[in-house]
Protein backbone atom coordinates (compact mmCIF):
# COMPACT_ATOMS: atom_id res chain seq x y z
CA UNK A 1 0.00 0.00 0.00
CA UNK A 2 2.96 2.40 1.15
CA UNK A 3 4.84 1.53 -2.30
CA UNK A 4 1.38 1.94 -4.46
CA UNK A 5 1.38 5.77 -2.76
CA UNK A 6 5.03 6.43 -3.47
CA UNK A 7 4.81 5.49 -7.13
CA UNK A 8 1.51 7.47 -7.40
CA UNK A 9 3.62 10.56 -5.94
CA UNK A 10 6.72 9.87 -8.11
CA UNK A 11 4.17 9.73 -11.35
CA UNK A 12 2.91 12.75 -10.18
CA UNK A 13 5.83 14.58 -9.85
CA UNK A 14 7.08 13.60 -13.07
CA UNK A 15 3.59 15.18 -14.82
CA UNK A 16 4.88 17.81 -12.72
CA UNK A 17 7.97 18.38 -14.53
CA UNK A 18 7.29 17.43 -17.79
CA UNK A 19 4.13 19.92 -17.72
CA UNK A 20 5.51 23.71 -18.69
CA UNK A 21 6.85 21.87 -21.56
CA UNK A 22 3.37 20.09 -22.89
CA UNK A 23 1.69 23.68 -21.92
CA UNK A 24 4.46 26.23 -23.01
CA UNK A 25 2.21 29.49 -23.17
CA UNK A 26 2.21 32.60 -20.67
CA UNK A 27 -1.03 32.02 -19.76
CA UNK A 28 -0.66 28.02 -18.51
CA UNK A 29 2.37 28.72 -17.15
CA UNK A 30 0.58 31.53 -14.98
CA UNK A 31 -1.65 29.11 -14.16
CA UNK A 32 0.29 26.40 -13.33
CA UNK A 33 2.48 28.83 -10.82
CA UNK A 34 -1.16 30.37 -9.12
CA UNK A 35 -2.05 26.56 -8.62
CA UNK A 36 1.25 25.54 -6.90
CA UNK A 37 1.02 28.86 -4.79
CA UNK A 38 -2.70 28.28 -3.94
CA UNK A 39 -1.48 24.84 -2.61
CA UNK A 40 1.01 26.22 -0.73
CA UNK A 41 -1.62 28.30 1.32
CA UNK A 42 -3.76 25.55 1.62
CA UNK A 43 -1.21 23.53 3.18
CA UNK A 44 -1.29 26.78 5.87
CA UNK A 45 -5.04 26.59 6.20
CA UNK A 46 -4.92 22.95 6.79
CA UNK A 47 -3.41 23.62 10.13
CA UNK A 48 -5.96 26.01 11.80
CA UNK A 49 -9.22 25.06 9.72
CA UNK A 50 -8.10 21.58 8.68
CA UNK A 51 -6.80 20.67 12.30
CA UNK A 52 -7.66 22.85 14.49
CA UNK A 53 -11.03 23.19 12.79
CA UNK A 54 -11.28 27.10 13.38
CA UNK A 55 -12.32 28.57 10.12
CA UNK A 56 -10.60 31.10 8.86
CA UNK A 57 -11.78 33.18 6.13
CA UNK A 58 -9.39 35.92 5.76
CA UNK A 59 -6.35 33.90 3.52
CA UNK A 60 -6.55 36.74 1.20
CA UNK A 61 -5.99 39.50 3.40
CA UNK A 62 -3.31 37.66 5.03
CA UNK A 63 -1.95 36.39 1.55
CA UNK A 64 -2.46 40.65 0.52
CA UNK A 65 0.09 42.11 3.37
CA UNK A 66 2.93 39.28 2.40
CA UNK A 67 2.89 40.20 -1.36
CA UNK A 68 2.67 43.66 -0.79
CA UNK A 69 5.47 43.39 1.90
CA UNK A 70 7.13 41.62 -0.71
CA UNK A 71 6.90 43.89 -3.45
CA UNK A 72 6.56 47.06 -1.89
CA UNK A 73 10.27 46.26 -0.18
CA UNK A 74 11.60 46.14 -3.70
CA UNK A 75 9.73 47.87 -5.95
CA UNK A 76 10.27 51.39 -3.31
CA UNK A 77 13.21 50.32 -1.82
CA UNK A 78 15.01 48.43 -4.25
CA UNK A 79 15.31 45.71 -1.84
CA UNK A 80 15.86 41.55 -3.13
CA UNK A 81 13.16 39.91 -3.33
CA UNK A 82 14.47 37.23 -1.01
CA UNK A 83 14.88 39.56 1.98
CA UNK A 84 11.08 40.41 0.65
CA UNK A 85 10.34 36.63 1.27
CA UNK A 86 12.05 36.89 4.64
CA UNK A 87 9.76 39.85 5.32
CA UNK A 88 6.70 38.22 4.55
CA UNK A 89 7.46 35.44 6.80
CA UNK A 90 7.95 37.99 9.84
CA UNK A 91 4.23 39.98 8.72
CA UNK A 92 2.75 36.06 8.46
CA UNK A 93 4.09 35.45 11.92
CA UNK A 94 3.01 38.88 13.20
CA UNK A 95 -0.19 38.48 11.85
CA UNK A 96 -0.74 34.65 12.88
CA UNK A 97 -0.02 36.41 16.96
CA UNK A 98 -2.90 39.08 16.29
CA UNK A 99 -5.20 36.66 14.94
CA UNK A 100 -4.57 33.94 17.22
CA UNK A 101 -5.29 35.92 20.69
CA UNK A 102 -8.97 36.98 19.56
CA UNK A 103 -9.25 33.11 18.78
CA UNK A 104 -9.15 32.60 22.09
CA UNK A 105 -11.72 34.31 23.41
CA UNK A 106 -14.46 33.87 20.78
CA UNK A 107 -14.78 30.74 18.50
CA UNK A 108 -16.87 29.65 15.90
CA UNK A 109 -18.59 31.90 13.41
CA UNK A 110 -17.52 34.89 15.79
CA UNK A 111 -14.29 33.89 14.68
CA UNK A 112 -14.88 33.50 11.26
CA UNK A 113 -16.52 36.94 11.03
CA UNK A 114 -12.90 38.38 12.96
CA UNK A 115 -11.01 37.14 10.04
CA UNK A 116 -13.59 38.23 6.94
CA UNK A 117 -13.06 41.52 8.65
CA UNK A 118 -9.53 41.73 8.73
CA UNK A 119 -9.53 40.24 5.39
CA UNK A 120 -11.56 43.44 4.17
CA UNK A 121 -9.65 45.89 6.49
CA UNK A 122 -6.81 44.87 4.60
CA UNK A 123 -8.39 45.33 1.16
CA UNK A 124 -9.65 48.78 1.89
CA UNK A 125 -6.47 50.01 3.59
CA UNK A 126 -4.58 48.75 0.20
CA UNK A 127 -6.85 50.11 -1.57
CA UNK A 128 -6.55 53.65 -0.15
CA UNK A 129 -3.40 54.06 0.79
CA UNK A 130 -2.42 55.46 -2.49
CA UNK A 131 0.40 57.14 -2.33
CA UNK A 132 2.06 53.93 -0.87
CA UNK A 133 0.72 51.05 -2.79
CA UNK A 134 -0.77 52.90 -5.75
CA UNK A 135 -4.13 51.97 -4.70
CA UNK A 136 -6.95 50.39 -7.24
CA UNK A 137 -4.03 51.07 -9.90
CA UNK A 138 -1.96 48.41 -8.62
CA UNK A 139 1.69 48.52 -8.33
CA UNK A 140 3.85 47.29 -11.27
CA UNK A 141 7.00 45.96 -11.87
CA UNK A 142 7.28 43.82 -8.94
CA UNK A 143 10.84 42.30 -9.09
CA UNK A 144 11.26 38.60 -10.36
CA UNK A 145 14.15 36.57 -7.88
CA UNK A 146 18.07 35.85 -8.87
CA UNK A 147 20.13 33.31 -7.54
CA UNK A 148 23.86 33.84 -7.87
CA UNK A 149 23.86 36.87 -10.31
CA UNK A 150 21.29 34.67 -12.67
CA UNK A 151 17.41 35.96 -13.22
CA UNK A 152 15.03 33.12 -12.13
CA UNK A 153 13.03 34.49 -15.48
CA UNK A 154 8.98 33.98 -15.38
CA UNK A 155 8.05 31.37 -17.22
CA UNK A 156 9.53 28.04 -17.36
CA UNK A 157 12.25 28.69 -14.72
CA UNK A 158 9.84 30.75 -12.01
CA UNK A 159 7.54 27.41 -12.57
CA UNK A 160 10.37 25.11 -11.62
CA UNK A 161 11.50 27.34 -8.46
CA UNK A 162 7.65 27.45 -7.46
CA UNK A 163 7.62 24.05 -7.62
CA UNK A 164 11.01 23.09 -5.35
CA UNK A 165 8.97 25.77 -3.17
CA UNK A 166 5.62 23.87 -2.92
CA UNK A 167 8.10 20.47 -2.29
CA UNK A 168 9.57 21.87 0.39
CA UNK A 169 6.17 22.99 2.29
CA UNK A 170 4.61 20.00 1.42
CA UNK A 171 7.85 18.26 3.08
CA UNK A 172 7.33 20.70 6.19
CA UNK A 173 3.53 20.07 6.36
CA UNK A 174 3.99 16.53 6.31
CA UNK A 175 6.49 16.37 8.98
CA UNK A 176 3.99 18.65 11.46
CA UNK A 177 0.97 16.34 10.55
CA UNK A 178 2.29 13.23 11.51
CA UNK A 179 4.19 14.98 14.69
CA UNK A 180 3.32 15.62 18.26
CA UNK A 181 2.12 18.59 17.05
CA UNK A 182 -0.47 17.87 14.31
CA UNK A 183 -1.63 15.53 17.15
CA UNK A 184 -2.22 18.42 19.39
CA UNK A 185 -3.85 20.62 16.88
CA UNK A 186 -6.17 17.49 16.12
CA UNK A 187 -6.99 16.99 19.76
CA UNK A 188 -7.49 20.75 20.74
CA UNK A 189 -10.18 20.48 17.95
CA UNK A 190 -11.65 16.82 18.79
CA UNK A 191 -11.83 17.11 22.71
CA UNK A 192 -10.42 20.65 24.05
CA UNK A 193 -11.15 19.28 27.54
CA UNK A 194 -9.16 16.20 27.54
CA UNK A 195 -6.52 17.60 26.29
CA UNK A 196 -5.97 20.36 28.78
CA UNK A 197 -6.71 17.31 31.39
CA UNK A 198 -3.27 16.04 29.60
CA UNK A 199 -1.66 19.29 30.50
CA UNK A 200 -1.94 20.75 26.56
CA UNK A 201 -1.79 24.76 26.88
CA UNK A 202 -4.82 25.02 24.22
CA UNK A 203 -3.89 28.59 23.89
CA UNK A 204 -0.40 27.59 22.45
CA UNK A 205 -1.48 25.20 20.38
CA UNK A 206 -3.86 27.22 18.95
CA UNK A 207 -2.12 30.61 18.20
CA UNK A 208 0.73 28.32 17.08
CA UNK A 209 -1.80 26.92 14.36
CA UNK A 210 -2.95 30.20 13.26
CA UNK A 211 0.71 31.64 12.85
CA UNK A 212 1.52 28.68 10.68
CA UNK A 213 -1.43 29.37 8.74
CA UNK A 214 -0.33 32.90 8.52
CA UNK A 215 3.12 32.37 7.50
CA UNK A 216 2.43 30.12 4.93
CA UNK A 217 -0.52 32.32 3.37
CA UNK A 218 2.01 35.18 3.95
CA UNK A 219 5.13 33.89 1.40
CA UNK A 220 2.38 32.51 -0.91
CA UNK A 221 1.24 36.18 -1.21
CA UNK A 222 5.17 37.13 -1.95
CA UNK A 223 5.34 34.72 -4.36
CA UNK A 224 2.71 35.25 -6.30
CA UNK A 225 3.70 38.90 -6.41
CA UNK A 226 6.68 37.55 -7.84
CA UNK A 227 4.67 35.52 -10.62
CA UNK A 228 2.50 37.76 -11.74
CA UNK A 229 4.17 41.04 -11.32
CA UNK A 230 1.66 43.42 -10.55
CA UNK A 231 -0.63 43.40 -7.85
CA UNK A 232 -4.16 44.85 -7.13
CA UNK A 233 -6.25 44.83 -4.22
CA UNK A 234 -8.92 43.82 -5.66
CA UNK A 235 -8.05 40.44 -6.62
CA UNK A 236 -7.49 39.83 -2.91
CA UNK A 237 -11.11 39.81 -2.00
CA UNK A 238 -12.98 37.65 0.20
CA UNK A 239 -14.54 35.40 -2.74
CA UNK A 240 -10.89 34.64 -2.99
CA UNK A 241 -10.56 33.86 0.56
CA UNK A 242 -13.46 31.37 0.51
CA UNK A 243 -12.07 29.73 -2.70
CA UNK A 244 -9.55 28.50 -0.08
CA UNK A 245 -11.96 26.60 2.25
CA UNK A 246 -13.43 25.38 -0.96
CA UNK A 247 -9.97 23.73 -1.89
CA UNK A 248 -9.32 22.42 1.56
CA UNK A 249 -13.06 21.08 1.76
CA UNK A 250 -12.55 19.61 -1.59
CA UNK A 251 -9.22 18.16 -1.00
CA UNK A 252 -10.22 16.67 2.57
CA UNK A 253 -10.47 18.25 5.74
CA UNK A 254 -6.51 17.31 7.43
CA UNK A 255 -5.09 15.69 4.20
CA UNK A 256 -1.78 17.13 3.15
CA UNK A 257 -1.87 15.19 -0.23
CA UNK A 258 -5.30 16.35 -0.16
CA UNK A 259 -4.42 19.60 -0.50
CA UNK A 260 -3.10 19.38 -3.74
CA UNK A 261 -6.11 17.96 -5.04
CA UNK A 262 -7.95 20.36 -3.78
CA UNK A 263 -6.12 23.39 -5.05
CA UNK A 264 -5.80 21.48 -8.20
CA UNK A 265 -9.09 21.12 -9.16
CA UNK A 266 -10.32 24.41 -7.88
CA UNK A 267 -7.74 26.62 -9.57
CA UNK A 268 -7.72 24.45 -13.35
CA UNK A 269 -11.64 23.78 -12.74
CA UNK A 270 -12.97 27.46 -13.91
CA UNK A 271 -10.56 27.52 -16.98
CA UNK A 272 -11.79 23.85 -17.81
CA UNK A 273 -15.54 25.23 -17.36
CA UNK A 274 -14.64 28.09 -19.42
CA UNK A 275 -16.73 27.61 -22.22
CA UNK A 276 -19.66 27.92 -20.48
CA UNK A 277 -19.43 31.62 -20.13
CA UNK A 278 -21.36 33.52 -17.66
CA UNK A 279 -22.60 30.13 -16.09
CA UNK A 280 -19.13 29.03 -15.38
CA UNK A 281 -19.40 30.48 -11.58
CA UNK A 282 -23.00 29.02 -11.08
CA UNK A 283 -21.72 25.42 -12.77
CA UNK A 284 -18.61 25.89 -10.05
CA UNK A 285 -20.09 26.41 -6.98
CA UNK A 286 -22.92 23.64 -7.34
CA UNK A 287 -20.34 21.13 -7.70
CA UNK A 288 -18.51 22.52 -4.58
CA UNK A 289 -21.61 22.75 -3.20
CA UNK A 290 -22.86 19.32 -3.98
CA UNK A 291 -19.22 17.48 -3.11
CA UNK A 292 -19.65 19.57 0.42
CA UNK A 293 -22.83 17.58 1.16
CA UNK A 294 -22.14 14.15 -0.54
CA UNK A 295 -18.41 13.98 0.08
CA UNK A 296 -17.76 15.54 3.43
CA UNK A 297 -14.29 13.77 3.81
CA UNK A 298 -13.09 15.17 0.37
CA UNK A 299 -13.30 14.11 -3.37
CA UNK A 300 -10.18 11.71 -3.22
CA UNK A 301 -11.36 10.06 -0.16
CA UNK A 302 -14.56 9.97 -1.76
CA UNK A 303 -13.77 8.46 -4.79
CA UNK A 304 -11.73 5.53 -3.01
CA UNK A 305 -14.35 4.67 -1.47
CA UNK A 306 -16.86 5.05 -4.28
CA UNK A 307 -13.94 2.57 -6.61
CA UNK A 308 -13.90 -0.23 -3.82
CA UNK A 309 -17.43 -0.18 -4.27
CA UNK A 310 -17.89 -0.78 -7.25
CA UNK A 311 -15.16 -3.34 -7.08
CA UNK A 312 -17.36 -5.10 -4.45
CA UNK A 313 -20.59 -4.82 -6.51
CA UNK A 314 -19.05 -6.17 -9.63
CA UNK A 315 -16.44 -8.88 -7.77
CA UNK A 316 -20.20 -10.51 -6.24
CA UNK A 317 -21.66 -10.21 -9.42
CA UNK A 318 -18.78 -12.25 -10.98
CA UNK A 319 -18.96 -14.61 -8.36
CA UNK A 320 -22.60 -15.43 -8.99
CA UNK A 321 -22.30 -15.92 -12.46
CA UNK A 322 -19.32 -17.42 -12.20
CA UNK B 1 3.32 9.92 54.75
CA UNK B 2 2.49 13.71 53.73
CA UNK B 3 -0.55 14.44 51.90
CA UNK B 4 -0.80 14.40 48.10
CA UNK B 5 -4.24 16.10 47.63
CA UNK B 6 -5.31 18.78 50.85
CA UNK B 7 -8.79 20.43 49.36
CA UNK B 8 -9.55 23.01 52.81
CA UNK B 9 -13.25 24.83 53.34
CA UNK B 10 -13.95 24.66 49.54
CA UNK B 11 -16.92 26.26 48.74
CA UNK B 12 -18.89 26.45 45.19
CA UNK B 13 -22.28 28.41 44.24
CA UNK B 14 -23.95 28.03 41.50
CA UNK B 15 -26.15 31.37 41.65
CA UNK B 16 -28.63 30.05 44.64
CA UNK B 17 -27.44 26.65 44.42
CA UNK B 18 -24.57 26.11 46.87
CA UNK B 19 -22.70 22.63 44.64
CA UNK B 20 -19.78 22.18 47.56
CA UNK B 21 -20.13 23.49 51.19
CA UNK B 22 -17.25 24.01 52.66
CA UNK B 23 -15.40 21.00 52.08
CA UNK B 24 -12.24 19.60 53.69
CA UNK B 25 -10.54 16.65 52.64
CA UNK B 26 -7.06 15.22 52.69
CA UNK B 27 -5.64 12.57 50.48
CA UNK B 28 -2.68 10.83 52.09
CA UNK B 29 0.29 9.44 49.75
CA UNK B 30 0.17 5.36 48.97
CA UNK B 31 -3.69 5.47 49.57
CA UNK B 32 -6.66 4.40 46.77
CA UNK B 33 -9.03 7.36 48.14
CA UNK B 34 -12.73 7.26 47.45
CA UNK B 35 -15.61 9.82 47.15
CA UNK B 36 -19.20 8.63 47.41
CA UNK B 37 -21.70 10.40 47.77
CA UNK B 38 -25.79 10.54 46.33
CA UNK B 39 -26.92 11.99 42.81
CA UNK B 40 -26.14 15.62 43.24
CA UNK B 41 -24.32 15.47 46.04
CA UNK B 42 -21.54 18.13 44.28
CA UNK B 43 -19.39 14.54 43.34
CA UNK B 44 -18.49 15.96 40.12
CA UNK B 45 -18.08 19.54 40.55
CA UNK B 46 -15.66 18.84 43.73
CA UNK B 47 -13.63 16.90 40.82
CA UNK B 48 -14.43 19.79 38.48
CA UNK B 49 -12.86 21.98 41.16
CA UNK B 50 -9.66 19.87 42.01
CA UNK B 51 -8.89 19.84 37.81
CA UNK B 52 -8.99 23.40 37.89
CA UNK B 53 -12.06 23.36 34.82
CA UNK B 54 -14.15 25.37 37.75
CA UNK B 55 -13.12 27.77 40.37
CA UNK B 56 -13.96 27.62 43.68
CA UNK B 57 -15.62 30.86 45.25
CA UNK B 58 -13.46 30.29 48.84
CA UNK B 59 -11.03 27.84 49.92
CA UNK B 60 -7.50 26.30 48.62
CA UNK B 61 -6.26 22.92 46.99
CA UNK B 62 -3.11 22.04 47.26
CA UNK B 63 -1.60 19.33 45.14
CA UNK B 64 2.12 17.80 45.93
CA UNK B 65 2.85 20.83 48.04
CA UNK B 66 1.60 23.21 45.43
CA UNK B 67 -1.12 25.66 45.92
CA UNK B 68 -3.51 24.90 42.48
CA UNK B 69 -6.54 26.61 43.63
CA UNK B 70 -6.02 29.08 40.77
CA UNK B 71 -3.78 26.98 37.97
CA UNK B 72 -5.40 26.47 34.55
CA UNK B 73 -6.33 22.84 34.11
CA UNK B 74 -3.36 22.37 31.80
CA UNK B 75 -0.87 23.40 34.31
CA UNK B 76 -2.76 21.19 37.46
CA UNK B 77 -1.71 18.53 34.43
CA UNK B 78 1.33 19.07 34.08
CA UNK B 79 2.24 19.14 37.91
CA UNK B 80 1.12 15.45 37.52
CA UNK B 81 -2.49 15.30 38.57
CA UNK B 82 -3.78 12.75 35.66
CA UNK B 83 -7.95 12.50 35.29
CA UNK B 84 -10.61 9.61 33.10
CA UNK B 85 -14.13 11.38 32.35
CA UNK B 86 -17.37 10.03 33.58
CA UNK B 87 -18.93 9.69 29.87
CA UNK B 88 -15.15 8.89 28.20
CA UNK B 89 -13.59 11.95 26.45
CA UNK B 90 -11.18 10.70 23.76
CA UNK B 91 -9.94 11.98 20.56
CA UNK B 92 -12.35 10.23 18.59
CA UNK B 93 -10.76 11.04 14.64
CA UNK B 94 -7.17 8.90 16.04
CA UNK B 95 -6.03 5.54 16.82
CA UNK B 96 -5.32 4.39 20.21
CA UNK B 97 -1.59 4.94 20.06
CA UNK B 98 -2.19 8.44 19.19
CA UNK B 99 -4.26 9.02 21.59
CA UNK B 100 -1.89 7.60 24.11
CA UNK B 101 0.75 10.05 22.49
CA UNK B 102 -0.90 13.07 22.92
CA UNK B 103 -0.87 12.33 26.15
CA UNK B 104 3.03 12.45 26.01
CA UNK B 105 3.05 15.56 24.56
CA UNK B 106 3.53 17.71 27.68
CA UNK B 107 6.72 15.68 28.42
CA UNK B 108 8.62 16.56 24.94
CA UNK B 109 10.64 19.92 25.05
CA UNK B 110 11.41 20.46 21.13
CA UNK B 111 10.00 23.66 20.38
CA UNK B 112 8.64 24.26 16.70
CA UNK B 113 11.44 26.08 15.26
CA UNK B 114 14.24 23.29 16.42
CA UNK B 115 11.85 20.57 15.08
CA UNK B 116 11.76 21.99 11.44
CA UNK B 117 15.67 22.26 11.03
CA UNK B 118 16.42 19.33 13.47
CA UNK B 119 15.04 16.66 12.07
CA UNK B 120 17.37 13.73 13.99
CA UNK B 121 15.58 15.15 17.52
CA UNK B 122 12.65 15.08 16.32
CA UNK B 123 12.95 12.25 15.20
CA UNK B 124 14.24 10.61 18.02
CA UNK B 125 11.44 12.38 20.17
CA UNK B 126 8.93 10.66 18.14
CA UNK B 127 10.07 7.23 18.59
CA UNK B 128 10.22 8.29 21.94
CA UNK B 129 6.84 9.04 22.50
CA UNK B 130 5.78 5.93 20.62
CA UNK B 131 8.49 3.31 22.62
CA UNK B 132 6.55 5.23 26.03
CA UNK B 133 2.98 4.27 24.39
CA UNK B 134 3.39 1.22 23.28
CA UNK B 135 5.20 -0.23 26.51
CA UNK B 136 2.01 1.46 28.72
CA UNK B 137 -0.27 -0.63 26.29
CA UNK B 138 1.81 -3.46 27.17
CA UNK B 139 0.73 -2.77 31.10
CA UNK B 140 -2.76 -2.66 30.24
CA UNK B 141 -3.44 -5.39 28.02
CA UNK B 142 -3.98 -3.15 25.01
CA UNK B 143 -1.48 -3.83 22.61
CA UNK B 144 -3.13 -5.63 20.06
CA UNK B 145 -5.17 -2.93 19.24
CA UNK B 146 -2.87 -0.13 19.38
CA UNK B 147 -3.41 0.51 15.74
CA UNK B 148 -7.55 0.58 16.09
CA UNK B 149 -9.58 3.44 15.87
CA UNK B 150 -10.48 4.46 19.12
CA UNK B 151 -14.52 5.27 18.13
CA UNK B 152 -14.43 1.44 16.70
CA UNK B 153 -13.63 0.22 19.96
CA UNK B 154 -15.95 -1.56 22.82
CA UNK B 155 -16.64 0.73 25.59
CA UNK B 156 -14.65 -0.91 28.34
CA UNK B 157 -12.00 -0.77 26.05
CA UNK B 158 -12.16 2.49 25.57
CA UNK B 159 -12.59 3.20 29.07
CA UNK B 160 -8.77 1.07 29.22
CA UNK B 161 -7.65 3.72 26.61
CA UNK B 162 -8.66 6.70 28.49
CA UNK B 163 -6.52 5.39 31.63
CA UNK B 164 -3.50 4.16 29.20
CA UNK B 165 -3.40 8.42 27.93
CA UNK B 166 -3.73 9.19 31.69
CA UNK B 167 -0.66 7.53 32.61
CA UNK B 168 1.02 8.68 29.83
CA UNK B 169 1.30 12.13 31.34
CA UNK B 170 3.68 10.22 34.21
CA UNK B 171 1.22 11.53 37.16
CA UNK B 172 1.31 11.47 40.37
CA UNK B 173 -2.18 11.11 41.17
CA UNK B 174 -5.05 10.07 38.84
CA UNK B 175 -8.98 11.13 39.61
CA UNK B 176 -11.11 8.93 38.17
CA UNK B 177 -14.60 9.82 37.75
CA UNK B 178 -16.98 6.90 38.09
CA UNK B 179 -14.69 4.43 36.64
CA UNK B 180 -16.75 1.64 36.76
CA UNK B 181 -19.76 3.07 35.10
CA UNK B 182 -21.37 1.06 32.09
CA UNK B 183 -18.85 -2.16 32.64
CA UNK B 184 -20.29 -5.42 32.93
CA UNK B 185 -18.91 -7.62 35.85
CA UNK B 186 -15.96 -9.22 34.39
CA UNK B 187 -14.70 -6.32 32.39
CA UNK B 188 -15.14 -4.55 35.92
CA UNK B 189 -13.03 -7.20 37.59
CA UNK B 190 -10.37 -6.57 34.98
CA UNK B 191 -10.28 -3.30 35.28
CA UNK B 192 -10.26 -3.09 39.34
CA UNK B 193 -6.84 -4.90 38.35
CA UNK B 194 -5.74 -2.60 36.16
CA UNK B 195 -6.09 -0.05 39.19
CA UNK B 196 -4.77 -2.10 41.32
CA UNK B 197 -1.16 -2.70 39.29
CA UNK B 198 -1.13 1.15 38.08
CA UNK B 199 -1.22 1.77 42.23
CA UNK B 200 1.34 -0.80 43.15
CA UNK B 201 3.43 1.35 40.05
CA UNK B 202 3.44 4.18 42.57
CA UNK B 203 0.33 6.42 41.44
CA UNK B 204 -2.06 7.40 43.69
CA UNK B 205 -5.52 7.48 43.09
CA UNK B 206 -8.69 8.96 43.77
CA UNK B 207 -12.13 7.61 42.89
CA UNK B 208 -15.63 8.37 42.40
CA UNK B 209 -17.58 5.74 42.38
CA UNK B 210 -21.18 4.41 42.75
CA UNK B 211 -20.35 0.88 42.63
CA UNK B 212 -20.13 -0.12 46.27
CA UNK B 213 -18.68 -3.49 45.39
CA UNK B 214 -15.94 -1.22 43.66
CA UNK B 215 -15.56 1.14 46.46
CA UNK B 216 -15.28 -1.76 49.06
CA UNK B 217 -12.88 -3.81 47.45
CA UNK B 218 -10.54 -1.29 46.28
CA UNK B 219 -10.65 1.65 48.85
CA UNK B 220 -7.86 2.41 51.57
CA UNK B 221 -10.08 5.38 52.79
CA UNK B 222 -14.09 6.70 51.70
CA UNK B 223 -15.11 10.48 52.00
CA UNK B 224 -18.65 10.77 52.23
CA UNK B 225 -20.29 13.71 50.67
CA UNK B 226 -24.10 14.78 50.82
CA UNK B 227 -25.49 17.88 49.31
CA UNK B 228 -21.65 19.33 49.09
CA UNK B 229 -20.78 18.80 52.60
CA UNK B 230 -19.22 16.01 54.25
CA UNK B 231 -20.69 13.97 56.16
CA UNK B 232 -18.39 11.11 57.17
CA UNK B 233 -15.06 9.53 56.26
CA UNK B 234 -12.62 6.87 57.61
CA UNK B 235 -12.12 3.09 56.76
CA UNK B 236 -14.47 1.60 54.16
CA UNK B 237 -15.61 -0.46 57.33
CA UNK B 238 -16.55 2.09 59.65
CA UNK B 239 -18.20 4.05 56.91
CA UNK B 240 -20.54 1.47 55.90
CA UNK B 241 -21.49 1.41 59.42
CA UNK B 242 -21.83 5.30 60.32
CA UNK B 243 -25.77 5.62 60.35
CA UNK B 244 -25.86 9.09 58.70
CA UNK B 245 -24.18 7.47 55.63
CA UNK B 246 -26.68 4.40 55.15
CA UNK B 247 -29.11 7.33 56.24
CA UNK B 248 -28.12 9.24 53.28
CA UNK B 249 -26.94 7.11 50.71
CA UNK B 250 -25.88 3.25 50.92
CA UNK B 251 -30.01 2.51 52.53
CA UNK B 252 -30.71 -0.40 54.81
CA UNK B 253 -29.36 -3.39 53.11
CA UNK B 254 -26.00 -2.56 54.73
CA UNK B 255 -27.01 -2.22 58.49
CA UNK B 256 -26.98 -5.79 58.53
CA UNK B 257 -23.43 -6.58 57.86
Amino acid sequence: MKSRKNIIGIVCLIVAVILPWLFNSTYYLSLFGQTLINIIIVFGLNFITGLTRNMNLGTAGIMAVGAYTSALLSTRLGISPWIGLAAAILVGFLIGRGLGYPSLRISGVYLSLTTIAFGEIVRLVLNNTTSVTGGAQGLTNVPVFSIFGFQIQRGIPFYYFLLLFMLLMFWISTRIVRSKWGRAFKAISDNPDAAESLGIDIAKIKILAFTLAAIYAALGGALYGNLMGYLNPSTFNFDFSINFVIMLMIGGIGIVRGNIIGAIVVTMLPELLRFLGDYYQLVFYTIAFIGAIKLPQGWPAGIVSLVKWVARKTGSKSRKEG
Amino acid sequence: MGDILNVSHLTKRFSGLVAVDDLSLTVKERQIHTLIGPNGAGKSTTINLITGVLKGDTGTITFAGKDISDMPTHKIAQLGLGRTFQNIKLFGAMSVIENLMVGAHKNTSQGIVNFLWNTKRAKDEEEKMRAHAEQVLKQIDMYSHKDDMVNELPYGLRKMTELGRTLMIDPKMILLDEPAAGLNPSERQEFIQHLKDVYDSGIDLFLIEHNMDVVMSISHYITVINFGAKIAEGEPKEVVNNPEVIKAYLGSRFKAE
